[in-house]
């Protein structure tokens, strides 16, 4: 497992730094987008973003990030895998592959943690916001990983059978924006608590908010991240091991 | 030094790849492709079976089975008795493959990084994986290009790489499509030299190719797929005898005397050539050739030699024959039937 975890580390770290025009690039795009977010929404409304909270604009930016590369990097490598032709080879390995891809998902985001940080602080500069980080919110910020990883195994189970994920992704990346923002999370009643921990990472979401912005969470939010992740997880596994079988089955692992 | 594989002969049992009846239909939007029939086939440790049959037989989709890529719709692969299907890590840590048409390699790592990586990914201790690449490296002689990115090589050396990598964990089985396809002169005989002593060290090689040549010169034996189903199996060397036929070529040091066909009349020879004729052996009861060479002293010969096919005339026959047999659409329901040892089934 040690072995499996450091090959996978090389390797991610290795084309980061052999290939940095790839990461920068990402990197400019991130900020840029943001800048023109930020500043074309400050023109068009000319008043300030955030409603005076950029703080936590900037947060949520951070967040869906995170879990935009936590989603979709699994899907992505099974596409360029399938088009390079090693996708069989990996497929071939004395290890589920579940566990090489969930790997490979968690080894994806630790090579995108410094980038990650980098557009931050850069946003920050530019925004001249800043927040606080409090250890406590290490635990809502695992959790909204760890559930994007499971969503990740969802969109890499199609991945798996019809190879390109692109347009798949084009869609979830506004799901995911959907995702962050709706408050499904914080609304009263036991169905509402339902629909929390059955909808991925709002619950998440609001926890690392409400930390952050050092507001005290409901216990609810608590139960509800942490049955949504469960949900979210084994939903991933099964799917993705489903995935697996079926694409044996018909024969098309190999196919692009 | 240990070898290329392992560490010494391996039991017949512990390291022989056995397929047993594997079966697949994939389904389409305009019907069921019945790719692969029925196929059983073993292969010993040590021993290289060359996997053959044109375009769409069902060869890729058997090697791929026999990897697990695939998953049959009936049948076993077994490798030294264990299910594939019923443990399968353990029985692919026991396989090692050069995929056909596939990169099977990281483009962007350099040499060293991809043996490294393939090798932690079959479950190698980091450093034994290291020395193990160096190993490999320096057997196949690119030991001086450990640091280059496969991406820069040419197609021969990153074939090399893709075996190497292919038996970073020293696998029992190795699986081989199409290994020598592309390749120039020397890379294909370097390819050739270490599949050979890869089977004179104990390992299994499933070897799929077009390349009848090459099949011809590695394969202690043969099958044969066509349609879906296996239509010959057997040693090379009887399957070569079997289909060689009974005549032998006479080749005269000068040119055939005018009368010469005049002085062989009665018997089951023709004259071919100015200075070669053919000697009908079919019905021969000891003494054709003793009765032909009368006739034809004292003109000087300097040689005799019996026909000897090759695998790709067996090919050609044995496909013509299977074609007759079976017909042309693999798509249309047929009963299985069975391989017949060394000989077209009928």
């Amino acid at each position: 497992m040690i072995g499996l975890l450091v090959a996978e580390w090389r390797r991610t770290l290795v084309e980061a730094v052999r290939y940095p025009l790839d990461t920068l690039s990402a990197m400019v795009t991130l900020f840029m987008l943001f800048v023109g977010l930020f500043y074309g929404a400050r023109y068009i409304t000319q008043s300030p973003v955030g409603g005076g909270r950029l703080d936590t604009v900037v947060l949520g930016y951070a967040v869906w990030m995170l879990m935009m590369a936590a989603t979709s990097d699994m899907g992505w490598q099974i596409q360029n895998e399938a088009q390079n032709g090693t996708l069989e080879q990996v497929m071939l390995v004395p290890w589920s592959s579940r566990l090489v891809f969930l790997v490979r998902g968690v080894m994806a985001i630790a090579g995108f943690l410094v980038p990650c940080v980098v557009i931050i602080v850069a946003l920050l500069a530019v925004t001249h916001a800043h927040f606080v980080w409090t250890p406590v919110a290490l635990v809502p910020m695992v959790l909204v990983l760890a559930t994007a990883w499971g969503l990740g195994l969802l969109v890499a189970s199609l991945g798996l059978l019809i190879k390109r994920v692109g347009q798949m992704m084009q869609i979830i990346q506004f799901l995911l924006l959907f995702l962050i923002i709706a408050p499904i999370a914080v609304l009263a009643g036991i169905g509402w608590h339902v629909v929390a921990m059955l909808v991925p990472l709002t619950a998440q979401v609001t926890l690392l908010r409400d930390l952050l912005n050092g507001v005290a969470v409901n216990h609810w939010v608590w139960l509800e991240a942490l049955v949504n992740f469960a949900v979210t997880m084994a939903a991933g596994l099964a799917l993705f091991g489903g995935a697996d079988r079926l694409a044996r089955r018909r024969g098309i692992l190999g196919h692009y | 030094m240990a070898g290329i594989n392992g560490t010494g002969p391996r039991t017949a049992e512990a390291g022989a790849l056995q397929v047993e009846n594997l079966s697949k239909v994939f389904k389409t939007r305009t019907g069921a492709i019945r790719a692969v029939q029925g196929v059983s086939f073993r292969v010993a440790p040590g021993e290289v079976l060359a996997f053959l049959g044109p375009n769409g037989a069902g060869k890729t989709t058997t090697i791929k089975m026999t990897a697990g890529l695939v998953r049959p719709d009936a049948g076993d692969v077994r490798v030294g008795g264990v299910s594939l299907y019923a443990r399968h890590d353990a029985v692919t840590a026991q396989l090692g493959a050069v995929l056909e048409g596939s990169r099977n390699l990281y483009w962007r790592l350099t040499v060293r990084e991809n043996l490294e990586y393939w090798g932690a990914m079959r479950r190698m201790p980091i450093r034994a994986a290291r020395r193990r690449a160096d190993e490999l490296l320096e057997l196949v002689g690119l030991a001086d290009r450990a640091r280059n990115t496969v991406q820069t090589l040419s197609r021969g050396m990153q074939q090399k790489v893709a075996l190497c990598q292919a038996l970073m964990h020293r696998p029992h089985v190795l699986l081989l499509d199409e290994p020598t396809l592309g390749l120039d002169f020397e890379s294909g005989e370097g390819i050739k030299r270490v599949v050979r002593q890869l089977a004179q060290e104990g390992t299994a090689v499933l070897l799929t190719t077009h390349q009848l040549d090459v099949a011809q010169e590695l394969s202690d034996r043969v099958a044969m797929i066509r349609g879906g189903r296996l239509v010959l199996e057997g040693a090379t060397a009887d399957v070569l005898t079997r289909y060689s036929q009974p005549v032998l070529t006479v080749v005269a040091a000068t040119p055939w005397p005018t009368d010469v066909a005049a002085r062989l009349m009665g018997l089951p020879a023709v004259v071919t050539g100015t200075d070669t004729l053919t000697v009908d052996l079919t019905d021969d009861q000891g003494s054709t050739l003793y009765r032909v060479l009368e006739r034809l002293n004292p003109h000087p010969l300097v040689k005799i030699e019996r026909h000897q096919a090759d695998l790709a005339q067996v090919f050609q026959e044995v496909m013509g024959e299977a074609a007759g047999q079976i017909g042309e659409a693999a798509s249309v329901a047929l009963p299985a039937v069975p391989a017949r040892e060394g000989a077209v089934t009928s």
